[in-house]
């Protein structure tokens, strides 16, 4: 009988709890035997790569079919209504989730063979980082709230460590130390609200809980769903949150940036998400629905102005991210079919288009030793791969059709327009111009890292630098890719991923059937009704045609046949235009573009800036407001 | 006498916020963040106490309806809450150390690099 | 057979009309009634209203000169992209009643909006990539203007979207093909109240999309020499300049088919009158559509275009911005407001 148990390690309900394994069991194998490269990045290629097969093999059941799988621990099935073992539930938003984290994990580490081999303490870096991907996942795939929080409290700290793990770099301490000082208030909050709720309904089971509470109710509830919300919002940095964001990625190497930005903030709108659709079904509230997207829009509109005021790459790059982060929320927050599809296919495009950008930025700094914007330029002609990867993420993120962050930035201008008409409710068509807005202003501060990174003069400090490794266009190529496919083809991505993860949110019943066995009436998720036209495919196919009998014509014309300095001594010709004056450098650096534009808002930019101090007390106290607000906000309309 | 408990972890995690917010001493945040801690660890001990309770361990075969214990579950949540306000301290000591080391202070006010 | 005849339809379509041969003839002449129209306001001769054809071959036949800063590839495609992404841009804007269904489904208004802005990214990649410090101030001044105008045209189209969706499924509508069919029965929109000081905003618009007088901040040739087009000479520059009158063309038309698309509606009756069926009659019908539409672009630029050149100063670029989001977004607004709550 011994070989049917093998076999039966190979039935899909072993995948969840063998991929979170994976991270683990990686991470301690490299603390010991990680002092050999070669082994050490074996190692740490085999967890990362064999975790995300392990989560495609899934996909089938889940996503395709609609199944859930439930695991408990040590086979310790509940008995008599309780939950005795600790469990892991995978349905199509956890799914949805862990393929995201795999995914980016991949990749960084790709990335990191190379970007990380100048580095000391090597082996301590992958230990931290398969940790931070294991507590992710765990995150995502747990099916009991304590886990979650243990979970939580793992990513959280070997998040701080990285942050930390160049620490002769300015900041990068200080943006540690901030960041753990936040992230455990909001850890503590989590704790607080998971042991309020087991005062209240004696069970930390998801699928319990998720039972019991809508039939329970009480101050107790309402106060735990606060503290609850507040700890997930601190792990996604929703504003008040962002600096910690802003100041983390600004220290950390680029692929923990991806990992912060991409997998991190992640696992914050998934507990958001758990936490309102599922434990308390609070969504189909108007006014919970109107907190969501009002915070959602707050956090996108704020942070994107941020970022136009920053000076630094990977700065504005952290900015981004969380003003990214705020359509997630925003469209979520809608509880429509759409506007959850739509949320979770801009999540998914964010952690592609941000970890592409932040690869970047990496390879920037590994090159030039820098990403001050102003110190920056010219580096398209050393750099031509990097830039045009550069360019496709900035597209990506800036919504230029056809790639992905348009696609779902489109959709979500949809779902929440279409809400809007439906309720009736002008604030709805607000939230639209501010996310049609928004994405105008992601496409300036992009120009301006355009401009001034790989545009414009060669300043002397970079004259040496060249083209990044193989390994390091491979990762970013990958992301590359994939940020063109998920935008050429968004009907295929919403069939294939969004839509089922999206349902699910509509239906708890089925995460409480598939945990507990149990028969409650399912209710399917209504159909996503979309109103737009857009067909990327048909137009990019137009779009190559007309590209390429322009270019026949121009090439026939002798378009190409042009003067150019062939390496002789720069003759005034080839010289740039300075009416007449001597040729000299002069760049335009970042900080002196959209004059015209910080010029009208000077006061409101003024403003920010010495809002947002740098000293960890105002930071916390924005922490303690919030988490202030939220419950008074929660006693009111919960 | 539960009540005097809630009360006074509810205090606990109040004082440890305000000391978070107000001091300026690093060292004093990260007490702060223990304060907390510890009130969060009373609170969990509290809600799973029964007034009379026997100690929840018992052998295979002891264990009846009419048994009376305290809840084991808030105990065993103690303990890691424990072990991980352990870390939290050591990891942010281990932090200020090597803030002092560079920025030569523990004024939150002068080590603020990053803003804006 | 059947493929490739289509095909060569198709190609047709992009090639000829109404891609790019219609494109460049129709902006170019649209920039010499421009500059005539200008000229003749202000008391002075003009120059002929082929001069623009004539500046275009001029500029093919002399040197291109690639700065020894510049990014060569970028150099030289980004005219050619942003030309590419105006043409197929032109093909999603309906000619009234007649559409290319297999065109006009592709992209609706809102992407037509996203879509607008590849030219203008094109030209900002193009002048970054020479490495002048006037393309530089160029280049911010050009998003800044961008920027401005999109707060509006958001604003304008989700108003009109509005008043469409009422009479389709889902409550609102962004299908050009739809919006002109709802025009055809329901009249022009110009004619629906609420929506007039959305076509007054879409009109104030149209010069500082294009990046017309008094909204040329981006290319001012006295202040910064051109700007992002400093560095560009011979073809590549002839190719701008194109772009700039095909931009003319796209935003007027745009423009014609939001608010004035019902007015094509008599033409098929019109063509049965004097008596013509079946073929003929269609082609008569496209031919007098099209020309009825290069008439009100005509106007649309006369109005929207010269007649604000030839009378305003150029426009500082915070001066461009505040204008925009205070004056012609409040009148953009008005009509949301409007519209919503139904008016």
């Amino acid at each position: 009988m011994k070989y049917i148990d093998l076999l039966n390690f190979l039935n899909p309900v072993h995948f969840p709890i063998i991929a979170i394994m994976l991270y683990f069991l990686g991470a301690f194998l490299i603390v010991l035997f990680g002092r050999n490269r070669i082994v050490r990045n074996c190692i740490a290629f085999l967890a990362t790569g064999l975790t995300l097969t392990l989560l495609i093999l899934l996909v089938k059941p889940i996503l395709i079919d609609g199944g859930i799988i439930p695991y408990w621990m040590g086979n310790r099935v509940p008995a008599g209504g309780y939950a005795i073992g600790i469990a892991l539930e995978v349905d199509a938003l956890s799914l949805f989730f862990g393929l995201l984290v795999a995914t980016a994990v991949f990749v960084a580490i790709l990335y990191s063979f190379s970007y990380m081999s100048e580095d000391d303490n090597e082996p301590q870096y992958y230990t931290l980082f398969l940790m931070l991907a294991g507590g992710v996942l765990g995150m995502v795939f747990s099916g009991d709230l304590f886990n979650m929080f243990i979970m939580v409290e793992i990513l959280t700290f070997a998040a701080v460590a990285l942050t930390a793990f160049r620490n002769r770099v300015t900041g990068a301490l200080e943006a540690a130390f901030k960041y753990l000082v936040v992230g455990c208030i909001g850890s503590t909050c989590i704790l607080a609200g998971t042991i309020l709720l087991y005062q209240q309904t004696h069970t930390l089971n998801l699928a319990q809980l998720a039972y019991v509470i809508p039939r329970v109710g009480g101050t107790n509830v309402t106060v735990a769903f606060a503290l609850l919300f507040i700890g997930f919002c601190t792990k996604a940095f929703i504003v008040p949150f962002h600096p910690l964001a802003a100041d983390a990625h600004g220290a950390a190497p680029a692929p923990v940036s991806v990992m912060i930005s991409g997998v991190l903030t992640k696992s914050g709108i998934y507990g958001i998400i758990r936490l309102s659709f599922f434990l308390f079904q609070t969504m189909n509230l108007g006014t919970m629905q109107f907190w969501l997207v009002f915070l959602g829009s707050v956090s996108m509109f704020v942070c994107v102005t941020m970022a136009l005021a920053q000076h630094d790459f990977k700065r504005l790059l952290a900015f981004h991210s969380i003003s990214q982060i705020g359509y997630v929320l925003t469209a979520v927050g809608l509880a429509t079919t759409l506007g959850a599809s739509a949320g979770l296919y801009h999540a998914m495009n964010h952690t592609l288009f941000k970890g592409l950008l932040f690869l970047t930025a990496g390879a920037v700094l590994h090159e030039t030793g820098t990403t001050d914007l102003g110190k920056l330029g010219g580096l398209s002609k050393k750099m031509p791969w990097t830039t045009a990867l550069f360019l496709i993420g900035a597209a990506s993120i800036s919504g230029i059709p056809p790639f992905n962050g348009f696609a779902s930035k489109w959709l979500i201008y949809q779902a929440s327009y279409e809400k809007a008409v439906e309720t009736g409710n002008i604030g709805f068509a607000l939230v639209t111009i501010c996310a049609l807005v928004t994405s105008t202003l992601t496409l300036a501060s992009f120009v301006k890292v355009t401009q001034s990174v790989f545009f414009g003069q060669l300043p002397k400090e970079c004259e040496n630098a060249k083209e990044v490794s193989w390994g390091m266009r491979l990762a970013m190529s990958i992301l590359a890719i994939l940020c063109l496919v998920t935008g050429l083809f968004p009907n295929a991505v919403q069939k294939l991923l969004t839509i089922p993860a999206g349902s699910a949110l509509f239906n708890p019943n089925a995460y409480i059937n598939g945990m507990w066995q149990s028969h409650l009436p399912e209710t399917a998720a209504p159909a996503v009704q979309t109103v737009g036209v857009w067909n990327p495919t048909n137009w990019l196919i137009l779009l190559m045609i007309a590209l390429l009998s322009i270019c026949i014509v121009a090439i026939a014309s002798k378009y190409d046949a042009v003067r150019e300095n062939k390496g002789e001594k720069v003759a005034l010709k080839y010289s740039l235009f300075y009416g007449g004056e001597e040729t000299e450098f002069s760049q335009v650096g970042g900080g002196d573009l959209f004059w015209g534009f910080k010029q009208n808002w000077r006061h409101y930019f003024s403003f920010m800036h010495n809002l947002h101090s740098g000293i960890v007390n105002d930071y916390s106290l924005w922490a303690v407001v919030a988490l202030a607000l939220a419950m008074v906000y929660a006693l009111i309309v919960l | 006498m539960m009540t005097l408990n809630y009360i006074a972890s509810f205090f606990l995690i109040v004082l440890g916020l305000y000391c978070i917010v107000v001091k300026y001493n690093l060292v004093k945040t990260v007490i702060g963040l223990s304060i907390m801690d510890y009130g969060v660890n009373l609170l969990i001990i509290t809600i799973g106490y029964n007034p009379g309770g026997t100690a929840p361990i018992f052998t295979e075969g002891e264990l009846q309806a009419a048994s009376y214990f305290v809840d084991p579950i808030p105990q065993a949540l103690t303990l890691t809450s424990i072990v991980i306000g352990a870390c939290v301290t050591a990891m942010s000591l281990a932090l200020v150390i090597k803030l002092k080391e560079m920025y030569g202070t523990l004024d939150t006010r002068e080590i603020r690099r990053l803003r804006g | 057979m059947d493929m490739i005849l289509n095909a060569l339809k198709y190609l047709a379509y992009v090639l000829i009309f109404p891609g790019f041969l219609f494109c460049f003839l129709s902006g170019l002449l649209l920039c010499g009634i421009d500059r005539k129209l200008v000229a003749r306001m202000q008391k002075r001769v003009g120059p002929p209203i082929l001069q623009p054809f004539y500046d275009f071959f001029k500029l093919c036949g002399k040197e291109t000169i690639v700065p020894a800063a510049a990014n060569k590839f970028m150099f030289l495609m980004a005219p050619l992209l942003g030309l590419a992404a105006l043409v197929v841009l032109q093909l999603f804007i309906p000619v009234f009643q007649f559409n290319i269904p297999a065109f006009t489904e592709v992209a609706d208004v809102i992407v037509i909006l996203y879509l607008l802005l590849i030219p203008a990214v094109s030209i900002i990649l193009g002048g970054a990539s020479t490495g002048s410090p006037y393309a530089g101030v160029g280049l911010s001044r050009e998003m800044v203007t961008v920027l401005a105008c999109e707060l509006p045209l958001v604003l304008v189209l989700l108003s009109v979207g509005k008043v469409v969706g009422a009479s389709y499924q889902g409550g609102i509508c962004f299908s050009m093909t739809k919006i002109v069919e709802y025009q055809m029965s329901h009249g022009s929109l110009i004619t629906h109240a609420g929506l007039i000081p959305a076509a007054i905003a879409f009109l104030l618009v149209i010069p500082g999309e294009t990046g017309n007088h008094p909204f040329d901040a981006a290319e001012a040739e006295t202040e910064i020499c051109e700007g992002m087009l400093a560095e560009y000479s011979g073809a590549p520059l002839g190719v701008f300049k194109l772009n700039h009158g095909i931009k003319m063309l796209t935003m007027t038309s745009l423009f014609v088919m939001l608010f004035f698309g019902g007015l094509g509606s008599g033409i098929e009756s019109l063509v049965a009158l004097v008596g013509l069926t079946g073929t003929a009659a269609h082609m008569v019908s496209v031919l007098l559509a099209v020309l009825l539409l290069f008439l009100l672009c005509v106007i649309v630029t006369a109005v929207g275009i010269s007649l604000v050149h030839a009378v305003t100063a150029r426009l500082k670029i915070e001066q461009i911005f505040k204008y925009y989001w205070t004056v012609v977004s409040g009148l953009a607004l008005l009509s949301l407001v409007l519209v919503w709550y139904g008016l």
